[in-house]
């Protein structure tokens, strides 16, 4: 896919959460203030894009904290190339998601 | 132990889960399910942040759930794609019928199918559609009194019967008679039913063409033993349906007969309703008549007599009653039509009714020079032609449901409330079906939303006023004016060109 295809705001906004830090689809509802029924369904099909990847979290970690273990997800080369032209295209975007936002969570 | 509300709302979001899992390709759904799993794990956790029960943290919680059912679908209609397929990119829009425009001929299509479930589990509405398929007569009237006007009241002497029937008639080629009377009939050694019994002339079923089940043949001993036809209802009433009572003898009254057959279920549509006919001929139909004892007269018309007596009531004159009693002929053709005639009366009626209560124009008219191309025309007007022929269905399907919900078999007034039915589920059907298509975008047939109000009524002469609603797919704006003008009297659809595109990125990736 070409890193200059055009996103919609929805997934636009939910690159820029992952971009951000926050990587789970919980905390991505959280942050961008959407339902699971868009945030998960657009996760799948920006994933199919390969825009982002994802990847079980160690089943170590999630012992130790004794919950089951969570699949994170992150951007790709391709996924912040086009972020990138999603951000000119929406400028408000960083201001809607900032990193220092998401990191403070 | 009791369930606490916590764990009732646990189990419901589990069952949530695993439902929506059901809808994923196997072998994705283990590590899907892993994926809500934990997630869910997540989500009760942040919600319930409080050891008590709390409605609003359930609702999110159960809200976060039911999520899984578009994900599921997601997952879904990716397996379907080939693995090759390159990801949808953005492109000019496509004919194709938006998720919305599909669910609604979804939900048409779901109610089609439960009306004609119900349909088929209605006792009533069996009855009426298997007998629609009957081949019954033609030219057939039923002779009564005058004096009785519409209704079917027994009014003829068997001796009448005898006489019209020895004497050259010509308009009528052929009579039959019965009359009705309550008998005892003991059907077993511990029950006598009380039936009301049909003393017919042998012809009768004959002439209304209607042929009993399991009909036994005569034989030599029988001659002297009239037959009996019982209605099914009685039947399965009375004998628990059993197929082997067919050809024994039971006792009415004085008198003993065979039971010849079984009438079947919803096919008797003339009056009296007996549980019971006895064929007998016609000089002990008249020699057994009690004193007084009238019954129904029904008379096949003649080619000739087709064509003099049209209608539904008409005078016949005749010579052969010492009584001078005047008498008419009532046409029971409406009777035997079956549902049919009366759904496509009512469609009918509802399509000449459509104009009265809207528009039958879809606001074609646009005040730019872009057009939709002639496939996205053929799409849209394939869906409208859907919508309509859905509703038609329902239409007949749902009004028989509701006619004879609670009739088991046909009646006059189950007829009457079905065409009342059926005309007004097609007339409210139609009309909310051209409203919908009015509000669809012409390119995607998409619902217009995001409603604006332009312009001001006291400035009509300036510049139009009304609501504007634009296609989230970008591909048009509907104006509607408020104040209909002579230069704005309709709606209008404004088809936008690709430069309004970046606007609507709803078009792009997702």
């Amino acid at each position: 896919m070409a890193a200059d295809a055009k996103l919609s705001h929805t997934a636009a906004m939910i690159l820029q959460a992952i971009s951000a830090g926050v990587g789970y689809g919980f905390s991505i509802m959280e942050m961008t203030g959407l339902p699971s029924g868009t945030v998960y369904p657009a996760m799948r099909r920006l994933e199919r894009d390969k825009l982002i990847r994802s990847q079980w979290e160690k089943q170590s970690i999630a012992d130790a904290e004794q919950r089951p273990p969570r699949k994170y997800y992150n951007l790709t080369a391709l996924g912040k190339s086009t972020l990138e032209a999603s951000r000119k295209r929406y400028p408000l975007l960083e201001r809607l998601i900032s990193t220092e936002e998401a990191s403070s969570r | 132990m009791k369930p606490s509300a916590d764990q009732i709302f646990d189990a419901l979001d589990e069952t949530i889960l695993r439902s929506a899992a059901l809808l994923i390709p196997a072998v994705q759904r283990s590590e899907w399910h892993r994926e809500w799993h934990a997630e869910f794990w997540h989500v009760r956790r942040s919600c319930r942040t409080t050891g008590s029960f709390s409605w609003p943290a359930h609702r999110e919680i159960t809200a976060f759930c039911l999520g899984s059912f578009p994900d599921a679908f997601c997952v879904l209609r990716q397996s379907w794609l080939p693995p090759s397929q390159p990801a949808r990119t953005p492109a000019a829009p496509r004919p194709r019928l938006d998720g919305s425009a599909a669910q609604y001929l979804l939900c048409l299509f779901v109610v089609l199918a439960v009306c004609v479930i119900l349909a088929r589990l209605e006792p009533g509405v069996r009855a009426e559609t298997d007998t629609s398929r009957y081949q019954v007569s033609p030219g057939l009237i039923l002779i009564q009194a005058a004096r009785s006007g519409d209704n079917l009241t027994p009014s003829i002497s068997a001796d009448l019967f005898r006489n019209w029937k020895a004497t050259r008639q010509r308009y009528f080629d052929q009579f039959a008679f019965y009359r009705t009377a309550r008998e005892t009939a003991p059907v077993s050694s511990a029950h006598v039913a009380r039936w009301r019994v049909a003393h017919a002339s042998l012809n009768l079923f004959s002439m209304l063409g209607l042929q009993s089940r399991f009909a036994s043949a005569a034989t030599e001993d029988d001659r002297d033993v009239p037959s009996v036809i019982l209605s099914h209802e009685t039947w399965t009433r009375d004998f628990g349906g059993n197929p082997h009572i067919l050809g024994g003898l039971i006792r009415f009254g004085h008198r003993t007969a065979k039971i010849a057959g079984v009438l079947p279920y919803g096919s008797w549509r003339l009056p009296g309703r007996p549980d019971a006919w006895i064929l007998e001929p016609d000089a002990q139909l008249a020699s057994d008549a009690p004193e007084g004892g009238l019954g129904y007269l029904l008379a096949h018309l003649t080619p000739r007599g087709e064509s003099e007596m049209l209608g539904d009531h008409v005078p016949i004159a005749h010579d052969g009653d010492p009584n001078d009693l005047e008498l008419c002929g009532v046409s029971f053709a409406n009777r035997l039509q079956g549902p049919w005639g009366i759904y496509r009366f009512a469609l009918f009626l509802a399509l000449l009714a459509l104009p009265a209560v809207t528009s039958v124009t879809l606001g074609e008219s646009n005040y730019s020079a872009h057009r939709p191309s002639r496939k996205i025309t053929f799409i849209r007007w394939t869906f409208l032609g859907a919508k309509f022929a859905l509703i038609a269905s329902i239409a007949n399907f749902a009004s028989l449901d509701l006619s004879y919900w609670c009739a088991s078999t046909y009646s006059p007034l189950a007829e009457f409330f079905q065409l009342v039915w059926c005309f007004s589920i097609c007339l409210f059907g139609f009309r909310w079906a051209l409203s919908d298509q009015r509000q669809r975008c012409p390119v995607c047939l998409r619902r217009v939303s995001h409603p604006a109000q332009v312009g001001l009524a006291s400035r009509t002469f300036l510049g139009w006023n009304g609501t504007e609603m634009m296609c989230m797919g970008g591909h048009t704006l509907l104006h509607v004016p408020s104040l209909p003008t002579s230069w704005f009297s309709g709606q209008r659809w404004l088809y936008l060109d690709t430069s309004w595109e970046f606007l609507f990125a709803d078009s792009g990736l997702l």
